[in-house]
Parts: C-alpha cells; structure tokens; sequence
C-alpha cells in the first residue's frame, strides 16, 4: 500500500513535468532538452533554500518557480540563433553546463553527494505536516490539478494556436501579425516555472538530491512520455506517464515466474524444465527473467526499456514526432 | 473612392554579399488599385515583397503604408499596420484544421483578455465568423478537416480568405495561380475581384499576363532588380522591351 502510493506521487510530480515539456515540443516543435535541467534547478533551489536557510514551503516553491522562470531568457536567447535540431543541440549543450554545476560547484551543492534531510513542508497554521505520505499525496495533487487547469488553458487557447502555426511556418505566422518570438519566449517561461514546480516538489518528496537524479536519462524518460502519447496531445500525455511509470513495476515481480508456474502446472519447477519442447521453450525465458529480476540488473533494464521503446514508436510512427514537413 | 498614395518605396535597394537583387526600385501604388508585377525569374519579384513584409531587410530605400513610415518595423507589426501576404509556397498551416487558420487570423486584432478562455464568448463569435468567411469561398463543410488536406487551389483560396479575415488592407499576392488547378483558377480570380470590390489594394506576382490582365490597372515590369516599365495592361502587352526580356531581342 505504502509502495502504492509512492508509485501515485511519482506520477503526480511526472505529471506536472512532463505536461510541461509538451508544451514546447508538442504544440511548438521546440526540442528543449534542457528541460529536466531547469527541473534540477528547481530541485537544487529548494533542497538549499529548505536546509541552509529553513525556508517554509511556499517561500521555497516560489523561489523554484520564479528562478527557473529565469532560465526561459536563457532557452530564447538560444532560440533566436539556432532552429530545430540546432536548437536541441544548443539546450543539450546547456543542460550539460548545468550537470556541470552541479556536480563541481561543491560549496554550493555539494558536488555527488547531494543534498540530503530536506524536511518534508508543514502547515503550522493548519497544524498539517508532510511527513505522512497521503497528506503528501493530497498536497502534489492539489499542484497537479492547478498545473493543469493552467496548462489547459494554454493548450487550448489562441497561444496554442500561434505557437502550432509558428512551428509550421514561421513567416506566415508573422505574416498574421503574430509576435512570434514573444510566443515562443512564453512557452519556455511557463514550461520552465511548472518543470521549477514539479522539481520543488520532488526535492521535497525525495528528502536527498543529488546530480544523477537530473541526468540525460531522465530527459530520455520525460521524452519517452511525450512521444509515446503523441506530442501535443493533453490527455495523450497523462496516459503515457502513468503508463510508463507503471510498466517497470511488473519487472518487480519476475523473480516470483518459477513460483507462477509451479502452481501453473502442479510440479516442480526442475520438472517443467525438463518437459521436451514446452520445457525448452520457458526455460530460458525464465533464465533471462530471474537475471532481470536482480536489483542491480532492474535499473539499467528500465532504462534499456524506455529507449527501446521510444525507439520503436518513433520508428512506427514517425509523424507522431515530426508531424509537418518541414519547410524554409 | 479615395485615391490616396497607400504604399510608397522610395529607392528600395537590397543585395545579398555582391549579388544585388534589388535596384534602387520606387514604387507608388494608390488606395484601392491593383497592381500586378511581372518580370522574369530572378528579377527580384519575390524579394521585394519580402523587403515590403520584412523577412528581408533592405540596405537602402524607405517603404511607407498609408503615410507612416514601416521600415523599422517588425514583420508582425507591418503586418498588423495593414500588409497582407499570400505566399508562392502556400502560407497555410496544414497540421491545423481549416477552421483553426482562419480563427488564428481573426485573434490577431482582438484583446488577450477576450480570448484567454477557451470558452469565452469571443471564441464561440470566431467560430461563427470564420464559418462565413470559409462560405464565401465555398470551402464551409470543410471547417474540420485539415488544411493540409485541401487542394492546391482550395488551399489559395483559403490563404488569400484568411488574408482578409485578418483585415489587410494592402494584399501581397505572390503567385496566386501556381500550383492551382485551371479549373480553380476562375475562383480565384473572382476572389480578386471581389477584393477590388470590397476597396482593398492589391499587388499581384504573376507570370500569366493573360490572368492578371482581366484585373489589374497597372502593370509593373521588373529586370535584374529594376523596374523596366510601368504602364496600362495593353500598353505593356504591346511593349517591345517586355518581349525582348521574355524571349531575348528578337532582331538578332
């Protein structure tokens, strides 16, 4: 149960970063992978507002949302010069500065180490503390859903509009009398103020942070998320966060497939191995399963499995991606 | 009708590194007039409406709309201070639907505020409002579907529509008929009349004389960056310079 709800927090705090994302990659094809970066930030301004100065709860969400905020002038000016694949190159670049920092700025972050016994917010005029897991649970969905009222409104409306039109034809778009760097400036300050808000609430919820938290496979996961429920869509992008974070979970239980089977067909499982041809068959699945099922195995297997599978929906559905072609 | 000066070039010169495009070009159009522009490939007839809508700054020369000086601006703010542009390549946004380029033309003039809510008022009125001007053009029951599945001709007509629901007052047509149907092409031509009709100016790219001829008052003719000759349709038809541009001095 406690393992439950863990798994419905994640997802809350995916939510609100991976909702996010989509809006500069899906509705303006601008791939931001500075993205998780800006997160990171987000995290580290809490994690050391919240124990160098014990800074409240809001103080420190506040803080998060605005300085990520910030980094929108840096991904614009980065956009000015640089389009498309370009501009991924230029935010990736960026996003390594950042992982720089933030393993070498040691007097500030604490290098690798990390930052640990960030305390969980309380209320004192409500006298709520976080320290529970559903009360937490409560507090990340109370921001999921104002996250998400905002955000649809901004995927709904004419900014949406203008920021699909822009990214279709940038001059036509101008030619309607649109602003069209300003667009995209405020598609990256309201996705950099959510990713400071979802990395707020992870620092908070995690208690310790540290540098590998941040790194390029978590983008690789937020980008997996996007793509698998088709760029641009709202709702396409919830179903892919609770899909993807739920699909490692089943991993979980692979060590448990001999018992399964046991119970299947009644003997042990030495017995069903040596079965001619059935036996042949499950035996080395289940070899391969009881590896996968060691922990040191589980983490790089939920990474192969995300990559293999944004790979395989990109290349069935590659217009999920790059849906218009593109032109100059 | 008012016959006042709506766009003014004043010796409008643009070169990229040594290869000079434009000329030293002067142009007068009045207010409710239509112009079309002709001349051969690489004349420069592209790239003036781009020094003219601001994707290309010009070295040299000042381009003034309706008495205000528009070189500084932006593209967006020319835009909004009345220029219209129908690109040679399709200017539509294909991946939204019909009804979405048309409603995207018509926020452009309105308050933030009024359109900041899905729900509000002002976008249920753009609904209706595009639906009309998408009826004017015979494309209505195509309000859903995608742009980018109209044809070359439909789309024409649903850029140049678009166009006028953003309210320009100064249409740049740049080759309105390529990649049309000839059987769409009568459409579009009835739409440029009804342009006219409505008092709005436009300027036309064309390389079909016979098409522009039916519409247009002026006729401009532009080589390697010049204008060459500036005169009546029939005039210009006549004209030996023209026919020696198109097809080489025919003397020798």
């Amino acid at each position: 149960m406690e393992y439950f709800i863990h798994l419905i927090i994640i997802i809350g705090i995916y939510l609100i970063l991976a909702q996010s994302f989509n809006l500069t990659l899906g509705l303006g094809l601008l791939f931001n992978l500075a993205h998780v970066s800006v997160y990171a930030v987000g995290a580290y301004v809490t994690a050391l507002l919240a124990t160098e100065l014990g800074m409240g709860f809001f103080g420190c969400l506040v803080c998060s949302v605005l300085i990520c905020g910030l980094f929108a002038i840096i991904l614009g000016a980065i956009s000015i010069k640089l389009k498309e694949d370009y501009f991924a190159i230029g935010t990736l670049a960026f996003s390594s500065v950042i992982s720089a920092l933030l393993i070498n700025w040691k007097s500030l972050t604490h290098g690798v180490l990390g930052i640990p016994g960030i305390p969980r917010p309380e209320f004192s005029f409500l006298k709520v503390d976080f320290y529970d897991n559903i009360n937490f649970l409560v507090l990340t969905y109370v921001l999921v859903a104002i996250t998400f009222f905002m955000l649809y409104l901004f995927f709904n409306n004419f900014f949406a509009r203008t920021l699909r039109a822009q990214s279709e034809f940038r001059q036509a778009t101008k030619a309607l009398g649109k602003n069209t760097r300003l667009t995209r400036n405020m598609s990256f300050f309201i996705a950099s103020c959510f990713a400071g808000l979802a990395g707020s609430l992870y620092a908070y919820y995690i208690n310790y942070i540290d540098p590998s938290s941040f790194s390029l496979t978590e983008m690789i996961f937020v980008l997996t998320v996007v793509v698998v429920g088709k760029p641009g869509s709202f709702w396409g992008c919830v179903f892919g966060t609770v899909f993807l974070v739920l699909l490692p979970e089943p991993l979980r239980f692979t060590r448990d497939v001999p018992l399964a089977l046991e119970w299947l067909f009644g003997m042990p499982y030495p017995q069903i191995s040596a079965i001619p041809v059935l036996g042949w068959l499950i035996t080395p699945v289940v070899s391969f399963l009881l590896y996968a099922s060691r922990p040191s195995v589980l983490g790089p297997m939920r990474q192969m499995l995300y990559a293999v599978i944004l790979f395989i929906v990109v290349y069935f559905r590659r217009e999920a991606l790059f849906p218009v072609q593109r032109r100059v | 009708m008012t016959t006042e000066t709506i766009l003014s070039v004043e010796s409008l010169s643009f070169a990229v590194g040594d290869l000079q495009i434009l000329n030293d070009v002067h142009l007068h159009v009045l207010e409710g007039e239509t112009v079309g522009i002709i001349g051969p490939n690489g004349s420069g007839k592209t790239t003036l409406f781009n020094c003219l809508s601001g994707f290309n700054s010009p070295q040299k020369g000042s381009i003034a709309l309706k008495g205000r000086d528009i070189s500084p601006y932006e593209p967006h703010k020319r835009a909004i201070a009345g220029l219209g542009r129908v690109f040679q390549n399709f200017g539509i946004f294909r991946e939204m639907t019909v009804g979405e380029n048309i409603i995207l033309a018509l926020e452009s003039r309105q308050p933030i505020r009024s359109t900041f809510f899905p729900w509000s008022k002002q976008n249920r009125k753009n609904v209706a409002t595009a639906r009309e001007y998408l009826k004017q053009v015979g494309l209505e029951d195509k309000f859903g579907d995608k742009a980018g599945s109209l044809s070359g001709g439909q789309m024409r007509l649903l850029e140049i529509i678009r166009t006028l629901a953003f309210g320009a007052e100064l249409f740049l047509l740049d080759e309105p008929t390529a990649g049309v149907a000839p059987k769409l092409k009568n459409n579009v031509a009835s739409l440029i009349v009804k342009l006219q009709e409505l008092g709005k100016t436009v300027l036309i790219i064309e390389h079909d004389l016979n098409f522009i001829q039916k519409f247009c008052t002026r006729i401009i003719v532009l080589d390697q960056g010049r204008v060459v000759l500036d005169d009546a349709p029939e005039k210009v038809r006549e004209s030996r310079l023209l026919q020696e541009i198109y097809f080489g001095n025919a003397s020798e």
